[in-house]
């Protein structure tokens, strides 16, 4: 049986390698191994109210929508925000997985030539650990950290607020001409934020339960308590009130079940038996004397039903 | 009307209004593969219940201008469309099959001895551990997610928490939970045997405390309390688990209890296998998803047995009362073939000692642990 189990096993295991390296041979796209379609790409809806730009959308590994909010707070005006297809910026360095939020086009008009002008970024999607990164593409490397001050606000908002210099290494117009062209998104580091999760959650699974069994052996504890109390009030001659199988106890059981019983116990053993033996796998038997010699007697009994030739003369 | 006119008629009613000439080579590899499961649920009786159903929709769904997963021209959904709509995306049927598992169960095993919650717990470990594994072969977390909970061998639960992160994937995932939910027997055996020496297997564990029935009544109402307060994100299946269950115990609505536990829930097994099987139209499925789905489910699963098993050990290390840790594998869920073969290997090892009562401990833990693990997921991308 154990062989058999081990070869089974083996052969399912070799089943499912076939099928999946067939099926990836046969229709996966072998150019594009472990690169799927994005299907999480956001899709930001853009409001605009006294200033302030707020982007709704979908962000990665998120059911719900989000709210991201835009704001100049000195330098400048704030002409428009839009989403840019990360596809478009997307160079070896960055990791899309990392900007859940997509990247956005931040454009700020009437900045004064060759002077800063700050940008406000908040949500309370955004964590402590959230940087907010820029795209130059006129830079050797494009992508780089606006080291932007990440400030705690109420209602577990965060804000991110970067600074810009017309025609400076964020602008992404790269001409001091007044305009500045911030192209860029808020980071988060995907493999952290997943590792950390797994961590979590994965005890959070043992706290859940280690409560759940507390609470059961406390109530266990109770209710064994209160049980135990009724039934020396009642001198324990209430029977229903008794747990289950307290209640087998007290039935009485003639000779004739006990018969059954031992009869129904041979038969389960003997079923074993010819199960492992049948099988082919050496068994011992572990029964003792009395199985052994209550099995005699009972074959016995049955020679003498079956037996048509003795089975009148007993 | 010439000959001519008549063939042509004859040719455009045959090329755009019959199957045949519109069959793909794709089409015709998953009806193989709706043949294979169907084989598998009849001749070798392979979670029938439900490969059937599953088979089937695989089958139906698969031959070319059927009518029954679109829309029609004035937005009416196809007949499987309208079970899959209404039953599965409506995120229905699960919580109503969970409804019947609950009616069904009997947690006395686990009222008796609450420490193998923790075996339910620790045999999650595969469903982490492949939530991280599928992430380096391109999987977006959602995904991820989904994938992992295969390993907690529920099948209602898999396709709850598919159906509200990647619904692209439900066929995939189903049929591969269902699968190896059926193929514990072979999957689980060698892992176990690797995992413990026979002085382990012949563990004999206590007579488990009898139970009292108005601790099987208040069970429902304290963990229903107790989960949903730390899990809000469960309660759809959670409650409807432990709603099922106290009918079952209370004892004053038999009726109710039955049809849970029989006619609607043999009801919603039909649709919602039908539904999933439909979703498996060959130019969704043949693609390298649900083929590395397929190969990490088996790996999930093995994960997971490795889980229960070493949380036994763990358990034993500190605990002076030893368990057998032939049961640790049942916390896998898989009700209640996991604990079967628990009991099954545990006889092997010494034929008097009996182990199901105490395998199904760690088994239901392993529902109430695949559904918090379910809800654990359903909160984080919330």
């Amino acid at each position: 049986m154990n062989q058999n189990n081990t070869k089974n096993f083996r052969k399912t295991i070799q089943f499912f390698l076939l099928v999946t390296i067939v099926g990836w041979a046969g229709f996966g796209n072998a150019a594009g191994l472990f690169t799927f379609e994005d299907i999480e790409k956001p899709k930001p809806e853009f409001a605009r109210s006294n200033g302030v730009v707020t982007a709704r959308l979908v962000p990665r590994a998120k059911s719900s929508s989000v709210e991201i909010h835009f704001r100049v707070t000195d330098g400048g005006e704030m002409e428009l925000v839009k989403g840019v297809d990360f596809a478009t910026v997307d160079r070896p360095e960055v990791d899309v997985k990392n900007f859940k939020s997509a990247a956005f086009e931040i454009r700020i008009k009437g900045a004064a030539q060759d002077r800063e002008a700050g940008v406000s970024i908040f949500s309370d999607f955004f964590t402590a650990s959230t940087a907010f990164y820029a795209f130059n593409p006129n830079l050797e490397k494009p992508w780089i950290d606006t080291h932007a001050t990440n400030l705690a606000q109420q209602g577990r908002v965060r804000e991110m607020i970067v600074t810009v210099k017309d025609g400076g290494t964020l602008d992404a117009d790269g001409a001091a001409d007044g305009v500045i062209t911030l192209i860029g998104g808020p980071r988060d580091s995907f493999w952290g934020y997943a590792l950390g999760t797994l961590f979590i959650r994965f005890f959070g699974i043992f706290i859940v339960l280690s409560v759940l069994m507390m609470g059961m052996i406390l109530s266990g504890f109770v209710f064994r308590r209160f049980d135990q109390n009724k039934k020396d009030i009642s001198g324990d001659s209430d029977v229903n009130n008794r747990p289950e199988n307290d209640r087998l106890e007290v039935a009485a059981v003639s000779e004739n079940e006990v018969a059954v019983i031992a009869v129904a116990l041979h038969m389960q053993m003997k079923h074993s038996y010819a199960s492992s033996a049948a099988d082919g796998k050496e068994t011992t038997s572990t029964y003792g004397l009395w199985a052994a010699e209550g099995r005699k007697r009972i074959m016995n009994d049955r020679l003498i039903v079956f037996n048509r030739f003795n089975r009148y003369d007993n | 009307m010439s000959w001519q006119q008549v063939l042509d008629l004859i040719i455009s009613i045959f090329t755009t209004q019959t199957g045949l000439p519109n069959l793909a080579l794709n089409q015709l590899f998953m009806l193989g593969v709706a043949l294979l499961f169907l084989y598998l649920a009849v001749a070798k009786k392979f979670e029938p219940l439900l490969l059937v159903p599953i088979g089937f929709g695989i089958f139906l769904v698969n031959f070319p201008l059927a009518p029954l997963m679109g829309y029609t021209e004035h937005g009416t959904p196809e007949l499987i469309r309208a079970f899959y709509k209404y039953g599965v995306e409506w995120e229905i049927i699960p919580c109503v099959i969970f409804l019947g598992l609950g009616a069904m169960t009997d947690f006395g095993p686990l009222i008796a001895n609450p420490k193998t919650l923790i075996i339910g717990a620790g045999a999650q470990l595969g469903v982490f551990v492949t939530y991280i594994g599928v992430l380096f072969f391109g999987f977006t977390l959602k995904e991820a997610a989904s994938v992992g909970i295969i390993g907690g061998a529920d099948g209602p639960t898999t396709i709850y928490l598919t159906t509200k992160l990647a619904p692209h994937l439900l066929g995939a995932n189903a049929l591969a939970a269902y699968s190896y939910m059926a193929m514990v027997p072979l999957i689980q055996p060698p892992i176990m045997r690797m995992m413990t020496t026979p002085a382990q297997r012949r563990i004999r564990m206590r007579q488990l405390r009898p139970v009292s029935v108005r601790e099987k009544i208040l069970f429902p109402l304290i963990a229903t309390a107790l989960i949903i307060f730390l899990v809000p994100a469960v309660a759809p299946l959670m409650g409807m688990f432990m709603f099922g269950n106290f009918m079952r115990e209370c004892g004053v609505v038999k009726r109710l209890s039955d049809t849970s536990q029989n006619a609607l829930m043999n009801i919603v097994t039909i649709f919602l296998g039908l539904s999933v099987g439909a979703t498996m139209a060959a130019d969704k499925f043949l693609t390298p998803k649900p083929m590395l789905i397929f190969a990490f489910g088996l790996f999930d699963f093995a994960i997971c047995t490795i889980g229960g098993i070493l949380t036994v050990h763990i358990m034993n290390y500190f605990s002076k009362e030893k368990m057998n840790p032939l049961i640790g594998s049942a916390g896998v869920s898989a009700v209640p073939m996991s604990a079967r073969v628990s009991h099954a290997e545990g006889l092997k090892a010494d034929p008097d000692n009996w182990l199901l009562m105490h395998a199904m401990g760690p088994n239901l833990a392993g529902v109430i642990g695949s559904a918090a693990a379910a809800g654990m997921f359903i909160a984080m991308f919330q």
